[in-house]
């Protein structure tokens, strides 16, 4: 029994109690949700669990994490964050405070979950208000005609159906009060049990889902970007696409007013071909969406070769994943930068009330040295006008120092190794100085390549000889720009009702392989080319490859032997083979959305405050798997855990062991994996079927392999299963030379066995014993029938 | 002490201090260790496990740890992608990630990779310095009832013993003096 004493939420609840689960009670629950837009003659039932409270879903995420276990691995053996300590956690010590060094990890994980939560809901705090007071709170929320199923998240967590830019104020204030809440327990001495704190990063991560979908709803709708259009425009990408000899305003980070504000201003004065908006990071993905003249430099790991290349003469820079000295780096060559948003004001002067042209002069006569000005509008204005003012002055500040001089000052190198050690994946960096000091700059080109090198800048302050290595970094890819010329397909927004109708079947069947979402940031341990590869990979083997934000543009900057992005060679349809660019990190939000969809569309489950039954349903049979291989910051710990708490896999890479916490299945406990048969009644054996919740691969050939094993699921068919098995065995047989040894562990019956491979799998059933087992019809880890489940974990 | 101007500290340091400086966790740190150590180690060790990652598919390094998992007779775990290359190269082991022989390891009631029984010290080559720091990370605390050594040419603070910063060519030479008794 749970003692539930948090704060209740502004909608509450009078059934908590698991009696309305059972079989054969039909009862009406809550509160019905009005469908307005449809004479209100859609009257929808409410689930049990509109507006969840912190623990109202807390027998779900245990479910999940008794089957996936927590897996620590701590970054740091104390805990710092009281002025009692620091206390030494190791050799089982615990802190003052009582807190041992699980729960210490967890609390953490579920502190990084609040900060990503609370980085993309205050975007969208801010981006909605802004928009309402745009365009009005009765603004529709219209995502066009394919798209009936406009907010899947909001209706199933917060059981409303949003009809307007207003109605979203709803859930945004549900979901702040939530990661509040959560916030709150991250204090000392409250939370004291590691699952407890896992139970709350899951619904930190689920409210950073809910965030990211009212932020993206918001801008699709007011700023009519594309509304799940499949054939969105392909844009253009890279550095090498920014005309230099024009004045370049450059915006960095994620929310798109300020953009937005740039690009009115520059349109409204007919000056589009006179000057280059770009972006980096997601705000360039934003922009695009906007107005598909603005171009995308490039993800994150661009950010400090291109500002060190001095080619922008404005830098404007919003929120998150922004360069903290950007205004040092931007004072170098002498661009300027605007702040324009609360999160990141950078010590400027608040300008917003000056006048436009006032700030305009302070900044060309450097009396100023940035402005922050949070009108959007008035950020569009200054930052147009003081580009086309200084472009001209600053031309010889875009030019990096010769190679001559290259060769000179990398001659210092000292060979102390440093430069190495500290950099984040140890790439060969000291090799590449040395090289460079004797006129070979071919070795810096392979890092400059695919960003291997991703320009954090440590090795540059490591250096005792002050050798400026990112310098030399920007300077190679000058050599290089002709070749840095690619596109990306722009951000469609939302999965469209049709093509869920059209997928649904195949997908949950198992007759289409899987759903892969490359998503998150880009220090990728062995550069870009990895996930372009990874997605080109599934893509050549009919599965559907979702991406968005930095993953988006990276995919963009591969090209095959022919010279074509994966763009251009895969359409943008929801379906086998298509590579869909959902966005920027907000709108991460239709991914899970389409899976949600696929449970309401396809399996007719209602959505509204019936969160449990919808990801019980996904867990088991949507083949959807996500991937954040370059995993960074702390929204990717809040988007792959709340991704997690739908039941979707997450695969990252090595580095995000760092974020101290996996989810990891044990293959060698038959009786973690029992599933609930809803139709018969029998508590049935399973396969490990998705392994793990969230795993850490260690390179892109693991990765691959785990990625096709993970999206196999309980609910396929003998169909389905032989095909997922093909995938699994092929990539096995080609990464690790083998037919996998626990493939027996997926086959229930003859029939899933893949004809290719029926005399060698037929060897290893023999070999371990293997007899056929039932396939349930309708697999769930919920409402276990308790005698019959003890029953068998007798046996 | 200063001997023509190097201070004999600061090597020492140099070789102790984690090769990639931050990961450094708190006050535990690794024993570094010599081959004659390490060697010990194996021998008192009633069920050693070789954990062996990519890194090492490289010559020399994968045939001197082949001839080390032989010598010693060592089961062997895989993880990455390192599997193939060694088992065409003649080597048995078995394929794992590392968050999972790590996360199997730390269980005391693991039957271990021959299902004899959990073992007692896992030596580990050639897995990607950070992720192999974390997975140490988590034996260190959740696996109390093994030890572990590292023999890459780094030093890992989180192992209980590691082999120091070694450039290449010392490095070669403890790998040698590892595939004797």
């Amino acid at each position: 029994m749970v003692i539930n004493v948090a704060p209740k939420s502004t909608k509450p609840k009078d059934f908590k109690d698991d009696f309305w689960k059972s079989k054969d009670i039909k009862i009406s629950i809550g509160e019905i949700a009005h469908d307005e837009a449809k004479g209100g003659e859609e009257d929808v039932k409410m689930g049990p669990t509109p507006k969840p409270n912190v623990t109202d879903l807390r027998s779900w995420d245990m479910k999940l994490i008794d089957r996936y276990e927590p897996f620590y691995a701590p970054f740091c053996d104390m805990c710092c964050l009281c002025t009692y300590g620091k206390c030494d956690l190791t050799e089982g010590k615990k802190g003052a405070c009582g807190i041992n060094i699980e729960a210490q990890q967890a609390r953490m994980v579920l502190l990084a979950c609040c900060i990503g939560a609370a980085a993309h809901s205050a975007h969208a705090r801010h981006l909605l208000e802004y928009l309402i007071e745009k365009k009005g709170e009765d603004f529709p929320i219209d995502m066009g005609n394919n798209v009936d199923i406009e907010a899947p998240i909001i209706r199933t967590v917060v059981g409303i159906i949003p009809k307007t830019l207003g109605d979203l104020r709803e859930a945004m204030d549900y979901m702040e009060e939530q990661n509040l809440h959560l916030l709150s327990s991250c204090h000392t001495g409250q939370e004291g049990s590691n699952l407890d704190f896992e139970s709350k990063a899951l619904h930190a991560g689920l409210m950073d889902n809910l965030g990211k979908e009212i932020g993206d709803i918001a801008q699709i709708v007011a700023l009519n970007m594309p509304k799940g259009d499949a054939d969105a425009p392909l844009v253009e990408l890279g550095i090498g696409t920014i005309d230099r000899d024009k004045p370049v305003v450059l915006c960095i980070g994620h929310n798109v007013a300020s953009g937005a504000g740039v690009i009115d201003y520059v349109e409204d004065q007919g000056i589009e071909d006179d000057v280059e908006v770009c972006g980096i990071c997601c705000a360039a993905i934003d922009i695009t969406r906007y107005n598909q003249h603005a171009k995308v430099v490039g993800p994150i790991s661009k950010q400090l070769k291109f500002i060190r290349s001095g080619v922008a003469d404005v830098i404007v820079v919003d929120e998150q994943c922004i360069r903290t000295d950007v205004l040092e780096e931007a004072k170098k060559n002498q661009a300027k930068v605007i702040a324009t948003t609360d999160k990141m004001c950078l010590g400027l002067t608040d300008m917003t009330d000056e006048e436009s042209d006032k700030i305009v002069s302070q900044l060309i006569n450097n009396q100023i040295e940035g402005a922050l000005i949070l009108d959007p509008d008035k950020v569009g204005e200054v930052a147009t006008k003081v580009a086309m003012q200084i472009a001209a002055d600053r031309d010889m500040l875009k030019l990096l120092p010769d190679m001559d001089e290259i060769q000179k000052v990398a001659h210092e190198c000292t060979e102390c190794g440093w430069c190495t050690r500290v950099c984040p994946n140890g790439i060969p960096m000291m090799e590449a100085v040395v090289a460079a000091g004797e006129g070979d700059f071919t070795k810096m080109e392979e890092l400059y390549d695919n960003d291997i090198c991703y320009t954090c800048g440590r090795c540059e302050q490591e250096c005792e000889r002050e050798i400026p290595i990112m310098s030399i970094m920007a300077k190679i890819g000058e050599n290089k720009l002709k070749e840095q010329k690619f596109n990306i397909r722009a951000g469609r927004g939302p999965i469209q009702d049709v093509e869920i109708r059209r997928v649904g079947a195949p997908i949950v069947l198992g007759d289409l392989p899987g759903v892969v979402a490359f998503v998150g940031c880009t220090n990728y341990p062995e550069g870009a080319e990895d996930v372009a590869k990874m997605a080109e990979e599934f893509l050549e083997r009919n599965y559907i490859v979702v991406t968005s934000g930095c993953g988006a543009m990276t995919i963009g900057e591969y090209r095959d032997e022919e010279g074509k992005t994966l763009y251009e060679r895969f359409s943008g349809d929801f379906d086998a083979k298509g590579l869909v660019n959902v966005g920027s990190c907000v709108s991460n939000a239709h991914i899970p959305g389409a899976c949600i969809k696929i449970a309401n569309i396809f399996a007719k489950k209602p959505l509204e405050g019936n969160f449990e039954e919808i990801a019980d349903y996904i867990l088991n049979r949507v083949g959807a798997c996500g991937v954040a291989w370059g995993a960074y910051s702390q929204k990717a710990a809040a988007i792959a855990t709340g991704i997690n708490r739908w039941g979707i896999p997450v695969v990252l890479g090595p580095h995000g062991t760092k974020y101290r916490r996996l989810y990891l299945g044990r293959t060698d406990k038959e009786e973690k994996w029992q599933l609930n048969d809803i139709r018969s009644g029998d508590v049935v054996s399973g396969e490990p079927a998705p392994e793990h919740l969230l795993y850490a691969a260690e390179n892109r050939e693991e990765a691959t392999v785990a990625i096709a094993k993970l999206c196999i699921r309980p609910n396929d068919t003998s169909k389905g299963r032989q095909l997922k098995l093909t995938h699994y065995i092929d990539l096995h047989r080609k990464y690790f030379g083998t037919i996998p040894e626990d493939v027996y562990k997926f086959i229930r019956v003859e029939k899933d066995i893949p004809i290719t491979y029926k005399k060698d799998i037929k060897s290893i059933l023999e070999e371990k014993g293997w007899e056929p087992r039932a396939l349930p019809q309708e697999p769930s880890i919920r409402d276990f029938p308790d005698d019959s489940k003890a029953e068998i974990q007798g046996k | 002490m200063d001997i023509i101007g190097i201070d004999l500290g600061d090597l020492m340091n140099e070789r102790v201090i984690p090769w990639q400086p931050t990961v450094i966790a708190g006050p535990k740190q690794a024993l570094l260790v010599t081959p004659e150590t390490a060697k010990m180690m194996l021998k008192k060790a009633k069920r050693p496990l070789f954990v062996v990652g990519p890194l090492a598919k490289e010559e020399p390094i994968l045939t001197l740890t082949k001839e080390i998992a032989e010598h010693w007779d060592l089961p062997v775990v895989t993880t990455g992608d390192a599997y193939k290359i060694f088992k065409d190269a003649g080597l048995d082991s078995k394929q794992n990630g590392i968050v999972e022989i790590v996360n199997l390891l730390k269980d005391p009631e693991w039957k271990g990779v021959k299902g004899e029984g959990q073992h007692d010290l896992v030596m580990f080559i050639g897995c990607i310095y950070y992720i192999a720091s974390q997975g140490l990370s988590t034996l260190k605390h959740f696996a109390p009832h093994l030890k572990t050594l590292t023999i890459c040419k780094f030093f890992h603070s989180n192992a209980d013993a590691s082999f120091p910063n070694m450039k290449d060519e010392e490095w070669l030479k403890y790998l040698e003096k590892m595939k004797t008794d």
